[in-house]
């Protein structure tokens, strides 16, 4: 058939240095994949059946996971109440000083973990003014759950800021001027415009937030060891009984952490005709 | 009728200087000038979206002062539609009804009416994004006209739009202009929309009003060699009387142009290769083509006449029966009325 190329015939020059490029970003993709996968395939496959059940039915395990769940739920739901108006700020206005407060917001990111504990610890300590007003007030940051919260907004919000500041400035603000000409004020254009348009990058961000909170180790073993987080308690008992028994505990910190994303990605979906 | 004062707005790199401008009740007013003049900038401050640094806008005697966008009984289609994605076209037409006190009845009567009218019926359930961009156009102006707005803004309403849609949207503008009784107030860089749609408007430069009038005496008369090279005539001259080609252009019985003027500009449509015929009313002169440059149907001709050089105007038509081409030596006419001295 004349439609039908013949085998012999020589490509465009320019289809083999698409070939070359493709197999060479592959190529250099794989090891990350495989750093990503391997370790965490061991871990999910490692662990027999029976030793799964038996942790799970464990009450102590049962309640890290849940605290864990809990306290990372408090530390996004925070972030979204409070991050949202700073993002909006953020993407919306130019004013002095925009730039620090941007590289404040980043800050907890950059910094070691173990950090961010010690200064919330310093500044919320008992002989401190901070601390005393809470003290007075009977709340507590040491050892308690007001404290992993405070701690884990302190580095999953800056995920969050910085997700949903990216998605307000994605919207023209000539819709806003749009909706204000309407007759819509500021609020009513806030919630009736701008908000349904970056519901997915809060949504997104408030995964990311999720997920980072949900992980943190180094901050929260400084100001709260006990009440135990599941990442605490597995690593109490790494240190206590050895990479089997923390195998088990990890297991299901991740296969709960996986559905929660999933859910989260799937409530985040975009409709295709819009 | 829209007054602005003495208004000036300062942004960093650009301002808005010392705008004066009356735009009368029920007006089409278009506001001409080139990009990055502030033609979008001006309206935004009408609109009340961008803050004035100082002067006044008053709207029938009215000051409008810091009164928010929302509430200037205002509405504003933009350039590129600023459709709400998330919402249906029919959500989007009734979007700021709420916000208005309108009579239900009334407002369903109106929202029937400019759907028929608009052609959106068929359209109402869909998104934005599955709609053309006439469609999209068609849908902003229902959601602003809906709301009987004192003034409607257009932010080059038909700049997005391929040729075929922009004639049924300039038709449709039109036709909704004269039945609705709103200001109509729209920024363009096409002469030939706002020569169709407009009947007063001003030309803006560098955030400064050039000239302001109607749309035939800022194209025929206009004041600044700026203006007149803006509003396409090609042919300007400093000081036309001093230059011996043009001499001939200053002899006429007295209904012509003044020799005392500092500028000449001729449209280059307004040079005719025929003689007229009236020998008073014309001025018969002669010259040598020196180049033709293609605009699809018309041809521009550069004439040089001693050490002056006229662009004329003329159809594909008359360059190929007159055999037109460069180094032929060729008599042309110019009328006396047609020549602007300023």
């Amino acid at each position: 058939m004349r439609s039908k190329i013949k085998s012999s015939q020589k490509l465009p020059s320019h289809a083999g240095d698409s070939d070359a490029f493709w197999f060479f970003t592959i190529l250099l993709s794989i090891p990350l994949v495989l750093l990503i996968i391997l370790p965490l395939g061991r871990m999910i496959t490692t662990p027999e059946m029976a030793d799964l059940v038996f942790t799970i039915k464990e009450k102590t395990v049962q309640a890290a996971l849940a605290r864990s769940l809990f306290t990372a739920l408090m530390a996004t739901m925070a972030a979204m109440v409070f991050g949202t108006p700073l993002a909006y700020i953020l993407a919306r206005k130019s004013f002095r000083g925009k730039n620090i407060i941007e590289g404040l917001v980043d800050l907890p990111i950059m910094i070691p973990h173990p950090v961010i504990g010690i200064a919330i610890l310093s500044l919320f300590g008992r002989n401190t003014l901070p601390g005393k007003v809470l003290a007075f007030l009977n709340v507590e940051i040491m050892g308690s759950l007001t404290g992993i919260v405070m701690v884990l907004i302190f580095v999953g919000a800056p995920f969050y800021v910085n997700s949903v500041k990216s998605g307000f400035e994605t919207i023209p603000v000539r819709l806003e001027n749009a909706s204000r000409s309407l007759g819509a004020g500021m609020t009513s254009t806030f919630f009736r415009v701008t908000f349904p348009m970056v519901r997915r990058h809060m949504m997104l961000g408030a995964v990311l937030c999720t997920a980072r909170a949900i992980s943190e180790f180094g901050a929260v073993v400084i100001v709260a060891y006990h009440p135990m987080t599941a990442p605490v308690l597995i690593y109490e008992r790494f240190t206590a009984y050895g990479l089997k028994y923390s195998q088990c505990v990890a297991f299901w910190l991740i296969l709960i952490s996986l559905l929660l994303f999933i859910s989260m990605r799937l409530l985040s979906r975009e409709r295709k005709d819009r | 009728m829209i007054s602005l004062c003495d208004v000036c707005l300062d942004l960093p790199g650009f301002s808005l200087k010392h705008i004066d401008l009356s735009i009368p009740t029920n007006d089409f007013f278009a506001i001409l000038g080139p990009t990055g003049s502030g033609k979008s900038l001006l309206l935004e401050a009408i609109m009340g979206l961008m803050p004035i640094t100082s002067g006044t806008i008053s709207i029938d005697n009215k000051d409008m002062g810091t009164l928010p966008p929302e509430k200037r009984n205002m509405g504003i289609v933009y350039q590129d539609f600023a459709l709400f994605p998330h919402m249906t076209v029919k959500q989007n037409i009734l979007y700021g009804v709420r916000y208005h006190a309108l009579p239900r009845a009334g407002t369903t009567k109106r929202f029937d009416q400019l759907v028929d009218q608009m052609n959106l019926s068929h359209l109402l359930g869909r998104y934005p994004k599955t709609l053309s961009g006439g469609e999209k156009q068609r849908t902003a102006l229902a959601r602003a006209l809906i709301l009987n707005p004192g003034i409607l803004l257009l932010d080059e309403p038909l700049s997005a739009l391929d040729p075929m849609l922009q004639d049924d949207l300039k038709q449709l503008l039109k036709s909704l202009h004269q039945e609705f009784s709103t200001t109509f107030v729209m920024v363009s860089h096409s002469f030939s929309d706002v020569m169709f749609l407009a009947d007063n408007g001003a030309i803006i430069r560098n955030g400064t009003i050039e000239q302001t009038g109607t749309i035939k005496s800022l194209f025929e008369k206009p004041n600044s060699p700026f203006t007149a090279q803006f509003t396409g005539m090609k042919n300007i001259y400093t000081r036309p009387a001093a230059i011996p080609a043009l001499v001939p252009l200053f002899q006429h019985n007295g209904h012509g142009p003044r020799p005392d003027h500092a500028h000449m500009a001729l449209r280059p449509e307004a040079i005719l290769h025929d003689n007229p015929g009236e020998k008073e009313t014309c001025c018969a002169m002669e010259g040598v083509v020196t180049r033709l440059i293609s605009r699809g149907f018309f041809y521009d001709v550069i004439i040089k006449m001693d050490t002056v050089k006229l662009t004329a105007q003329w159809t594909r038509h008359a360059v190929l029966v007159k055999q037109i081409q460069p180094g032929r030596r060729i008599s042309f006419f110019i009328p006396f009325s047609s020549i602007h001295t300023f």
